[in-house]
């Protein structure tokens, strides 16, 4: 079943005096796959890259590096590498040296070592610093010289804590290549942790979600936000994120009907078989910023039972077209954003606006246990 | 309500003890910076760490006095002013609450330390609660250490509102949040400040969350302001290389080119030099910078883009392609359902690419923003 580096979590529980921290957790990464633990803070995603690296000890449950129970087993000699957020790179020691530590305390041979760096060194374009030291460099030469050190090493998983968030947002894009790098040079598993979704997108051959200690659901970043399982993933996911409103089911014969102060939405015939059990019920309806149009541009019919009225308060460009900001038309008016795909106007603030709703696109999600109602 | 004007602003450091062994002294922070705010509007400043864009917050505010130059907050001259005099309200990114008191004592401190009585104190209070938001009251019963960083920020800017600052400073007020609640939070900001109309400068290292905030932005690099303008100034007429690079997600490709009688030679290919153009460039070599929104792609025409990786926003529509095109990194925007491929081929619109020299940041052409009609 396993390769020698697959690498599997089962039940794993981590409690902090009373607090389970990671709450019976379970996943499984391929050889080659960089996965991606997001999530808001205190979550449990830290914790679990800790578990994973001995770090922390586990409360219950398993790890397996291939075959290999690794519970018990010393993070240095489980053979893992790890990025921080801060780098902890060595203030003492210049970049080579810095580069080189993990072969010299493994005692790696000399020439390995005058091999290995400087191909490290030149892979993250710092070969023209080996011989500054750490408070001479940047944030994001900082940042390289922990992946060169990584690079380095022959480890069996390739841990990443936060490493971007340090780094200035325009740092932050360009360092995505860099991990990637890394990544595919080793062709080994990786677990990088970030709360940040469009990173995690960017970033993951598959993606877990976490919340309060668990999984919420793991996919590939198109999995998830297609088809995400409950109100949570579907607002995690995302950037705008989904617009959501609660609205009640109303029936009118076979015809299913969404109602909200702002609206009145006609869910389409294929999609009411999965809402009619809430007829009379409050639900949540989940509206993608792009499901958003302006009625000229669509290529559906458009009418009153597909259109929500709004008033544009921020537009903000994007790299393709716009993001607008709303709110709707009511006492207390509700907060929600569209993507268009050409730049609207200034002359638009303060305006209201119709927006048709491609009702085939939309999501909806039970109260109490946010699951969504259409796919399960 | 007031307009901020810095006039040639100067601020160095102290630097006999910055010297190192190698003899190397901080450069001035502020080197001859003059900048309008204008009474009402919301600008941001914006650049790398270390630009001094903090620097200049803080001269305006008055924590740090300007070895040369003067701050004016309409005609009058606040340069020597001490800040509890310059009538500012400042919320910095590690949020500046005081914590032995819940959150209505909190606004009530202002009025403490400056003596107003009581019955005003709980009016204004109470007028700032209903302002910021029906929620708000929720806040004004609890204790700092309770709250969650975004509350906590917006019982930071709550603070300012109440004082009724006639300039508003912001510094990285919401770096230290997760990504998700930095999208939430942003925008009740920028509702706010949208409805008090305070002059407002609000610091920032991220361009994104620049364009977001401001009716302006000013770019900012090693203690100078490189242009100032709208989002559509900055990104269609950048004044330099470096404004080009620093705004517009993702960065602006630069690929080296050749203008040669009637055409243009850029990796490898040829292409006619259209009209717009041949009147604006002179025979020579350059370089071409294109935004990943004006490749056009291609099945038979244009130069070969090797795909390292395909990200794909669905909020976009669109799927950005991270490649190189004869060893340069370029990004090109694709359709959403782009499929996996090893390679596309790219055109750039050569109606919409910016030419700057070929070295240096000098800008030689810009298209200027698109016509719409």
């Amino acid at each position: 079943m396993s390769t020698a580096n697959h690498i599997a979590i089962e039940h794993l529980v981590k409690r902090f005096q009373e607090k389970a921290v990671v709450n019976d957790l379970s996943l499984e990464i391929e050889q080659n796959e960089l996965f991606v633990l997001v999530g808001p803070s205190g979550c449990g995603k830290t914790t679990t890259l800790r578990l994973l690296a001995g770090l922390e000890p586990v409360t219950s449950g398993r790890i397996l590096f291939g075959d290999q129970l690794v519970n018990e087993v010393r993070p240095r000699d489980r053979n893992i590498a790890m990025v921080f957020q801060d780098y902890a790179i060595f203030p003492h020691l210049n970049v080579f040296e810095n580069i080189a530590y993990g072969l010299r305390s493994r005692h790696a041979p000399r020439e390995q070592i005058r091999e290995r760096v400087p191909e490290a060194a030149k892979m993250f374009r710092i070969d023209h610093l080996l011989k500054r030291k750490p408070r001479q460099l940047s944030g994001g030469e900082r940042q390289r010289v922990a992946l060169a050190r990584s690079v380095v090493r022959d480890a069996n998983i390739y841990l990443f804590d936060e490493p971007l968030a340090n780094l200035d947002a325009q740092l932050r894009h360009q360092a995505r290549e860099d991990i990637l790098l890394l990544h595919r040079a080793k062709g080994k598993p990786g677990v990088y942790v970030t709360h940040d979704q469009s990173e995690a997108m960017a970033l993951g051959d598959r993606i877990g979600v976490m919340n309060d200690g668990q999984i919420q659901q793991i996919g590939t970043g198109t999995e998830l936000y297609d088809f995400p399982r409950s109100q949570f993933v579907a607002f995690f996911i995302g950037t705008p994120s989904i617009n959501l409103f609660e609205v009640e089911v109303q029936a009118s014969g076979d015809d299913l009907t969404l109602v909200h102060p702002a609206f009145a939405l006609e869910l389409p015939p294929e999609l009411s078989e999965k809402a009619r059990p809430y007829t009379g019920k409050r639900i949540n309806l989940g509206i993608r910023p792009e499901n958003l149009h302006t009625p000229r541009g669509v290529d559906f019919p458009v009418n009153a039972g597909n259109t929500l009225k709004g008033v544009v308060n921020v537009i903000e460009p994007a790299t393709t077209g716009c993001t607008v900001y709303l709110s709707t038309l009511e006492e207390e008016p509700e907060d929600f954003v569209a993507t268009f795909k050409s730049r609207l106007p200034a002359s638009y603030i303060g305006k209201e606006v119709p927006l048709a709703v491609n009702m085939r696109k939309i999501h909806l999600f039970e109260q109490e246990s946010g699951h969504a109602l259409l796919y399960n | 309500m007031t307009s901020v004007q810095l006039r040639q602003v100067v601020k160095e450091y102290d630097s006999l003890d910055q010297v190192t062994l190698t003899g190397y002294k901080n450069p001035p922070a502020l080197r001859t910076v003059s900048l309008t705010i204008e009474n009402g509007e919301t600008l941001c400043i914006v650049g790398p760490s270390g630009c001094g864009k903090s620097t200049l917050l803080k001269v305006v505010a008055g924590l740090e006095f300007p070895q040369s130059g003067q701050v004016f907050y309409d005609d009058f001259d606040m340069t020597e002013i001490k800040p509890q005099d310059r009538g500012v309200g400042m919320v910095f990114q590690d949020y500046a609450l005081y914590p032995a008191m819940k959150g209505k004592g909190n606004l009530a401190y202002y009025f403490q330390q400056h003596q107003h009585s009581q019955q005003e104190m709980e009016e204004r209070v109470r007028q700032t609660s209903v302002l910021m938001g029906v929620d708000f009251d929720l806040l004004l019963g609890r204790a700092p250490d309770t709250l969650s960083g975004g509350e906590k920020q917006r019982v930071a800017i709550a603070r300012c509102i109440v004082r009724d600052p006639l300039v508003f400073l912001m510094d990285e007020p919401i770096v230290n949040l997760d990504a998700k609640r930095r999208e939430q939070t942003r925008l009740e900001i920028k509702k706010l400040l949208r409805k008090f109309h305070i002059t407002t400068i609000y610091v920032t290292h991220d361009q994104q969350e620049a364009v977001f905030m401001g009716d302006r932005l000013a770019v900012m690099r090693d203690g100078v302001i490189e242009q100032v303008g709208t989002f559509d100034d900055l990104y269609y007429t950048p004044a330099n290389l470096f404004v080009a690079t620093f705004i517009g997600t993702p960065q602006i490709n630069l690929l080296p080119a050749e203008i040669t009688a009637g055409h243009i030679n850029m990796a490898g290919q040829s292409w006619d030099l259209p009209e717009t153009l041949a009147g604006a460039l002179v025979p020579g070599k350059g370089r071409v910078g294109v935004r990943a929104e004006n490749w056009l792609l291609s099945e038979t025409a244009g130069v070969p883009l090797l795909v390292s990786h395909i990200e794909r926003i669905p909020t976009e529509r669109a799927a950005f392609l991270h490649g190189t095109v004869s060893g340069t990194s370029v990004v090109a925007v694709a359709p959403l359902e782009q499929p996996e491929v090893k390679s596309v081929l790219i055109t750039p619109d050569w109606e919409r690419v910016l030419f700057f020299s070929e070295k240096g940041e000098e800008v030689i052409y810009t298209p200027g923003p698109p016509e719409f009609f």
